[in-house]
């Protein structure tokens, strides 16, 4: 009986194991793949340098893609985290029917197929002439990010108790004051987490930036499709280490937050 | 937690206030809703009406997908590969959940770092990453043969295997989270009382806790089945241009051919099958607990 | 008459002073095909032509600019102005009424090239081949040198890769089954077809990039591959161990063509000019394995006897080659064909 339950556990926790390496193997490799000194993506490394790090940050196009990758991210963040959490107040305390169709529509752009969403958003585009530019890329964006503010909006709001709002306004408070005073502090940590979450969505969309992004306003994912096209160079490694470190440290940042609240 | 029922404002509940009530919550959701709207709904009914064009009104682009034999080989093959890619997903990620939910607070951490942090590098490098271990010089097959297990490098990628690995590790953290959200929730109280009842732990587990991990089960599974069906970027690079999946067919037509009627149809049929999928998950789940698990 | 003549030369010197003023504050927004070839032409092109016309280059890149240009031209407001791409995008463009007809009284500098050379809608920019490359590890004596040698599994053996692309895929396989390289044209296709499903199997990856072309030979993940010359040089001179032969090439061309209701239209054709001008047509050559559109580049002088005939359209390698018929890929029958390759890959 001990023998086997302790054969079973040995053989869980091996495979526990094995699936986190398998998850963790491909990450681990980009990372020295990144320091390569070689032209071309090998592993291992032939050799050792720094020259991919210096070979994006010497270079203006790929600074500037970054530049505007990051100023989109920001953007459509500030946009879609009023606005999803606006739209998931007023989904939490409205008991009008069409609430029930506007939850379902804000968590579309998780549903569709992502190459549906970028053939579409192209087509509307191309149609006012939005291609190429940052306002275009920052809607795009933002109605990306909006499913998760939505969700974790919502999800904070169902843990707060809303007598506190409700009695702020009974004193006096007129509604906004009381939101803004009342039950944003106590759910921060969840409109924080939506909009960290729509940033770091941001910072890695690929398809639909490779149908809308171009000319001055590149995104960093569709110069790095692009340019993997044309040249495959550990560029790219370096980039996608910078990008994964960034979205790490935001998530720390998220944790640290949600751990203050507790 | 249970939140407390909306309730009227302080004032005497009148029809004048409740239409106002009524206004301010649909302004609220106003930009939200234009946005998703404009961007999303207009274009996918314009693609309807697409699909249905060609000079003029015409069922040729629908005839063509269910009487063209590459077509239904196309969905076929998304289908076939989404299928084994939810299973082995469900497979491998419930153990890593499982552990996940039940650690302490410090290696939980460990653990879901490991799952997470995949998560957020690039789609495209991670593919590429595994190009580099799997292809017949990669590092795979040099540690095979170094072992004397394989005489010359096996196939194992540049071709649906290569497609379904590749998928599989981006889907896999999809599948986790999810089943991690719900199994977090079940109370360890039923587990112990289920075991204090006479039951043994293979019992307990069958009985009491897989139940209980449904929620998080089907929507981790639809999650990575309705993901994998919308695949893009995995399988035109580990694929070998051999595995082609839907979304390939949707881009290339609009993408090689500019064929929009064509791409509509297509993407019509696609988000036809993804509609029915989540249509019948709804049935038996709200919508929002399959998109975010709680 | 003297009165007229009087009138054409005021119209002359008004217009010509009217787009120096427009070049003066000229831009345009130019696509190529990216990577080293873009860089390139930057260095050698872009840039001393920016300075030579006081204008402001804008730059993109797309690695098949076609479906651009039919979005771009069917929202008739576009924000391209010139694309180097290859010449059956221009001459499709051109008949779908999506490329300007060029206005070759703009361009004093395409007069001496071949009829050949240019179309109502574009002019040749660059030429590059299609060529068998291979890894001389795998072969080191007696190489491959033929498409027949390429669908020899026997004699042959090893893993193979061709361009996910009909494109000289058609003409390579036409030559494998027998037809010399200068009765290619019309492509008998289902010939063509024919002789693919019999490669098929034995085709490891059908690539769809230049850079994954290189780095599948870089890496030895395939022995025979059918790529871009300028792609396997780069290998080459970095240390790789391939080779390859301009025998049975396919030699192909990139022309420049101008966005129809272009914004800068006038500015896009004075730097059309210049682009194509002997001078810097001949940097082309100096920095990478392409050759230069314009054949008066190399009365110039500044390209060396050597590097001359290491390029794809020096007369000793074109001879050996098949040349690209453009004119049959734009025709029902080379939209056919592309239309079938989509069949093609996705049959088992």
């Amino acid at each position: 009986m001990t023998n086997r339950s302790a054969l079973s556990r040995l053989a869980y926790l091996a495979l526990v194991l094995l699936v986190l390496l398998f998850l963790a193997v491909p990450i681990l490799i980009i990372v020295p793949m990144s320091f390569s000194d070689s032209r071309f993506l090998a592993f291992p490394p032939p050799g050792y340098s720094l020259r991919w790090y210096e070979a994006f940050f010497g270079n203006a196009d790929w600074l500037d893609a970054a530049r505007t990758s990051l100023t989109v991210a920001l953007l459509a963040t500030l946009l879609a985290t009023p606005a999803g959490f606006m739209a998931a107040y007023a989904m939490h305390h409205s008991r009008l029917r069409a609430m029930k169709w506007l939850r379902t529509m804000l968590l579309l752009p998780l549903m569709v197929p992502i190459i549906i969403v970028a053939i579409g958003v192209f087509f509307v585009y191309a149609r006012i002439g939005l291609v190429a530019t940052l306002p275009g890329l920052v809607v795009a964006h933002a109605m990306l990010g909006l499913p998760y503010v939505v969700i974790a909006v919502s999800a904070g709001l169902a843990g707060f108790d809303a007598t506190q709002e409700m009695v702020a306004r009974s004193l006096g408070m007129n509604r906004l004051r009381s939101v803004l005073t009342v039950t944003l502090p106590q759910i921060r940590p969840s409109v924080v987490s939506g909009a960290v979450f729509a940033f770091i969505s941001s910072l890695d969309e690929t398809i639909v930036s490779l149908f809308i992004a171009g000319g001055d306003n590149q995104t960093l994912t569709k110069r790095m499709f692009t340019t993997l096209r044309d040249e495959i160079d550990p560029t790219i490694a370096a980039i996608s280490v910078m990008l994964t470190a960034t979205s790490f440290l935001l998530v720390l940042v998220v944790i640290g937050l949600q751990r203050k609240k507790a | 937690m249970q939140a407390c029922a909306p309730t009227p404002p302080p004032a005497t509940p009148s029809r004048r206030h409740a239409r106002r009530e009524d206004r301010l919550m649909l302004a609220l959701a106003a930009p939200a809703a234009l946005v998703v709207l404009l961007l999303l709904v207009l274009p996918m009914a314009w693609l309807f009406a697409q699909s249905f064009y060609d000079g003029g009104f015409t069922l040729q682009h629908y005839r063509r997908i269910f009487t063209e034999r590459i077509y239904f080989d196309t969905f076929a093959l998304t289908f076939r590969i989404s299928v084994a890619t939810t299973l082995l997903a469900l497979l491998l990620g419930y153990p890593v959940a499982y552990a996940a939910a039940r650690l302490p607070q410090r290696w939980r951490l460990v653990v879901l770092g490991l799952v997470l942090v995949p998560f957020w590098t690039s789609v495209l490098v991670r593919a590429y990453a595994w190009l580099i271990l799997l292809q017949r010089t990669g590092v795979v097959n040099k540690g095979l043969q170094a072992a004397g297990l394989i005489d010359s490098p096996l196939p194992l990628v540049h071709n649906e295997l290569g497609t379904m690995i590749g998928t599989l590790h981006i889907l896999l953290p999809f599948m986790i989270l999810p089943l991690y959200a719900t199994m977090q929730k079940i109370p360890h109280d039923l587990l112990m009382a289920g075991s204090s009842l006479g039951g043994s732990p293979a019992h307990v587990f069958r009985r009491v806790f897989l139940p209980l991990s449904l929620p998080g089960i089907v929507a981790g599974c639809t999650m990575v089945f309705v993901l994998c069906l919308g695949f893009y970027i995995t399988p035109e690079l580990l694929g070998g241009g051999k595995t082609i999946m839907v979304s390939m067919v949707v881009s290339r037509n609009v993408e090689l051919y500019n064929q929009w009627g064509a791409a509509s149809a297509v993407s019509v049929v696609l988000l036809a099958c993804v509609f029915a999928i989540f249509a019948l998950i709804g049935r038996f789940l709200p919508l929002e607990r399959v998109v975010a698990p709680r | 008459m003297a009165a007229r003549q009087y009138q054409r030369i005021a119209a002359a010197v008004l217009g010509a002073a009217a787009s120096t003023a427009a070049l003066a504050a000229g831009q345009i927004t130019f696509v190529s095909q990216g990577g080293a070839w873009q860089e390139a032409q930057t260095q050698g092109i872009l840039e001393p032509a920016a300075k030579q016309l006081g204008i402001t280059i804008r730059q993109d890149s797309a690695p098949d600019a076609w479906p651009m240009i039919k979005t771009q031209g069917e929202t008739g407001k576009p924000v391209w102005d010139v694309v180097d791409t290859p010449t059956v995008n221009c001459l499709r463009g051109g008949k779908a009424g999506l490329i300007e007809t060029l206005d070759y009284g703009k361009l004093p500098n395409a007069k001496p090239m071949p009829a050949a050379y240019k179309s109502p809608y574009s002019v040749a920019y660059e030429f590059y081949s299609s060529v068998l490359a291979y890894s001389k590890d795998t072969y080191k004596t007696n190489p491959p040198s033929t498409w027949a040698d390429f669908w020899d599994v026997k004699k042959y053996p090893g893993h193979r890769s061709l361009r996910n692309h009909p494109l000289a895929t058609l003409e390579a396989a036409l030559m494998a089954d027998g037809v010399a390289p200068d009765k290619l044209y019309p492509l008998d296709v289902d010939r063509a077809f024919r002789k693919l499903e019999e490669i098929k199997p034995y085709i490891t990856v059908w690539w769809t990039s230049g850079g994954q072309s290189a780095q599948l030979l870089h890496d030895g993940e395939v022995d025979m591959i059918m790529a871009w010359n300028g792609r396997v040089s780069d290998l080459i001179k970095s240390g790789a161990n391939v080779a390859y032969t301009y025998n049975q090439g396919v030699l192909q061309s990139t022309h420049l063509c101008i966005l129809k209701n272009s914004p800068n239209l006038e500015t896009a054709h004075a730097f059309v000019n210049a682009a194509i001008s002997p001078e810097l047509q001949a940097n082309i050559p100096l920095s990478i394995d392409y050759g230069p559109g314009n054949p008066e580049a190399f009365k110039t002088g500044k390209i060396p006897a050597a590097r001359t005939q290491e390029l794809p359209s020096a007369p000793e390698n074109a001879a050996r080659q098949a040349l690209m018929a453009y004119e049959w890929w734009t025709s029902p029958e080379g939209e056919a064909a592309e239309k079938r390759w989509l069949a093609f890959m996705q049959s088992k």
